[in-house]
């Protein structure tokens, strides 16, 4: 089972073969969105004449903007698309040629991405913390809880994605579907605003759901606010989900196996 | 050996009207319909046999080698390759096993080729003795050395194609599907895409099922050829037996002011057809010689075999 190593390096060597759009994505996005974020949330806190706002200083809010955006690349790791495309074009078939399982393969290069965006959060954690706040162990303690639980949130997207990307086998263009389940994914995440802000009731429905715990989750751990029992039941709650994908994309794939035509373009 | 019985595939597909008011309608309303790729389709080859399957576009060649590749699962009927069923996908049997189609890239594009053999030689488990090998005897006799450190979608088509069959035959396969191995390649690669296999199936002895629309393919690599016409196989036999079977015919390639035509005569009638058409039409020039094997598995594709 030495090939999966194989993959992880073959991924990111595709990934360092474009470099201007790794800068582009590092750099440019990130500065772009934490000043949007930051001048936003400057402004309501001045119309507001408050200092802290659902426990959430200027600063760690800032710092919460700081990672949404590479923590929701992390969590969506491989584009979107990432198997309905080659089903679409009939790349696909190269799976079910090789001895060796889809699923395995493509979640290996999903979680690729997801770690190779996580060093991208690191260095950009690092460097904020280096700026505008204090690097002591607890923040480094801090980082590592939450690239933890990023990358486990990950690997439970992984499964989501799987599944909502095995119904382009019957239907051949899925991209609505996709970006629907991105958005309620990032939205009852808490990627738009934090949790904290939504209505209680609301917050206690969106529970029931795998989306808190993919980005929120995450996030809080990386700013320590977490307890660990919190982490505990939360990392719980992330594999159990990531159990029920997992049988339904298989169940799926059983189904989809005898629809599949192996067309392209 | 590979067996084939009875093998049938059928795809549902939709259709819709053309225009703006046929894409309003099928938002709500699409007439299905079932396509019979292959009808009860049945034969057996043997390890080490070569054999040309030809057939008209949408004749069912590639859905039959999808179905032995394991791609697609058949509707009904029964196949075995190497003693295993295609479509069980077990790994064994895709460790022997190797489809290329010249239409689809199957390497990753955005790496060089050799980034590619090292993932498939750990996916096939190749030893390393048996890889270097390999990729210094394919690379040698495909001339495709100095390209293996380049990315793939950066090569010529005809290159990307000789890097297709690298990759396929990387891990010295049992069971070679080659899919139009030399569409859109021009002449000389054609002719090194030929000679190389030519040379490898007669050194490893594969069992390989080639489909492809040029018959200079087909009459230099295949002894055997089986043709295909709407799912069904209309010949399977020896290559050099099909000239035969239209050997009391000839061909006329007749040119008058308005067109060019042909027609096939056969001989007792050929004095009395020529008069006819020197009666009947202003002759430009006449031209009377024995079909082509393209003539003759053309108009096999078109007629089906003459019995009489």
């Amino acid at each position: 089972m030495r090939w999966w190593r194989f993959v992880i390096a073959s991924e990111v060597r595709k990934i360092l073969a474009f470099r201007a759009d790794f800068w582009v994505t590092f750099i440019g996005q990130t500065c772009i969105q934490i000043f949007i974020a930051r001048s936003l949330w400057l402004a309501i806190f001045e119309a507001s004449g408050k200092t802290v706002m659902e426990g959430y200083t200027i600063g760690t809010m800032t710092l919460y903007y700081l990672i949404v955006p590479i923590g929701s690349k992390m969590l969506t790791g491989e584009n979107m698309g990432f198997l309905s495309r080659e089903i679409y074009d009939g790349t696909f078939n190269r799976y079910l040629l090789y001895p060796l399982s889809f699923f395995h393969y493509k979640t290996i290069t999903f979680l690729t991405y997801s770690a190779f965006y996580g060093l991208q959060l690191a260095i950009a954690f690092i460097g904020y913390q280096l700026l505008f706040g204090q690097l002591t162990v607890n923040e480094f303690i801090h980082l590592s809880y939450g690239l933890f639980f990023f990358m486990i949130a990950s690997y439970t997207y992984c499964n989501i994605s799987l599944f909502i990307e095995l119904i382009s086998i019957w239907a051949d263009n899925i991209w609505s579907l996709m970006v629907m389940a991105r958005f309620l994914c990032f939205f009852f995440g808490g990627a738009y605003i934090p949790l904290s802000f939504f209505p209680g009731p609301l917050q206690s429905v969106i529970n029931f759901t795998p989306f808190p715990y993919l980005i929120s989750l995450p996030i809080n751990a990386m700013m320590g606010k977490l307890h660990f029992n919190e982490m505990i039941l939360g990392l719980l709650i992330l594999l159990g989900w990531s159990v029920i994908f997992s049988w339904l994309s298989r169940r799926l794939w059983n189904k989809g196996q005898y629809a599949y035509s192996g067309v392209g373009i | 050996m590979l067996e084939v019985k009875n093998l049938t595939k059928s795809f549902t597909t939709f259709r819709k009207e053309p225009g703006l008011k046929g894409s309003l309608k099928a938002l709500f309303r699409r007439e299905k319909v079932i396509k019979n790729a292959l009808k009860s389709v049945s034969f057996k080859i043997d390890q080490g046999e070569i054999v040309g399957l030809i057939g008209a576009n949408g004749a069912g060649k590639t859905t039959l080698v999808k179905i032995l590749a394991g791609i697609v699962h058949p509707s009904s009927g029964e196949a075995t390759v190497l003693g295993f069923k295609p479509w069980e996908r077990d790994n064994e049997y895709r460790r022997q096993m190797s489809l290329i189609m010249g239409q689809k890239a199957q390497v990753w594009w955005d790496l060089p080729a050799l980034d590619s053999f090292l993932l498939l030689k750990e996916i096939y488990q190749i030893e390393d003795s048996l890889y270097k090998n390999n990729i210094e005897f394919l690379a040698d006799t495909l001339m495709i050395k100095d390209q293996l450190k380049t990315q793939v979608r950066k090569l010529s088509l005809g290159e990307r194609m000789k890097i297709e069959l690298m990759a396929a035959l990387l891990h010295r396969p049992k069971v070679i599907f080659l899919d139009e191995p030399t569409i859109g390649l021009d002449i000389s690669a054609q002719k090194a895409v030929r000679e190389f296999m030519r040379n490898y199936q007669s050194e490893f002895k594969p069992i390989t099922i080639l489909t492809s629309h040029y018959m200079e393919d087909i009459k230099e690599l295949c002894p055997r050829i089986m043709i295909i016409k709407e799912g069904q196989f209309v010949y399977d036999g020896a290559l050099s037996k099909v000239q035969k079977m239209m050997g009391d015919e000839k061909r006329l390639t007749v040119t008058t002011k308005e067109k060019t035509f042909k027609l096939n005569v056969p001989r007792s009638e050929l004095g009395e057809k020529t008069s006819e058409l020197f009666t009947s039409n202003e002759i430009l020039d006449l031209n009377i010689h024995d079909p082509s094997i393209e003539d003759i598995i053309e108009s096999i594709m078109n007629y089906g075999i003459k019995t009489s």
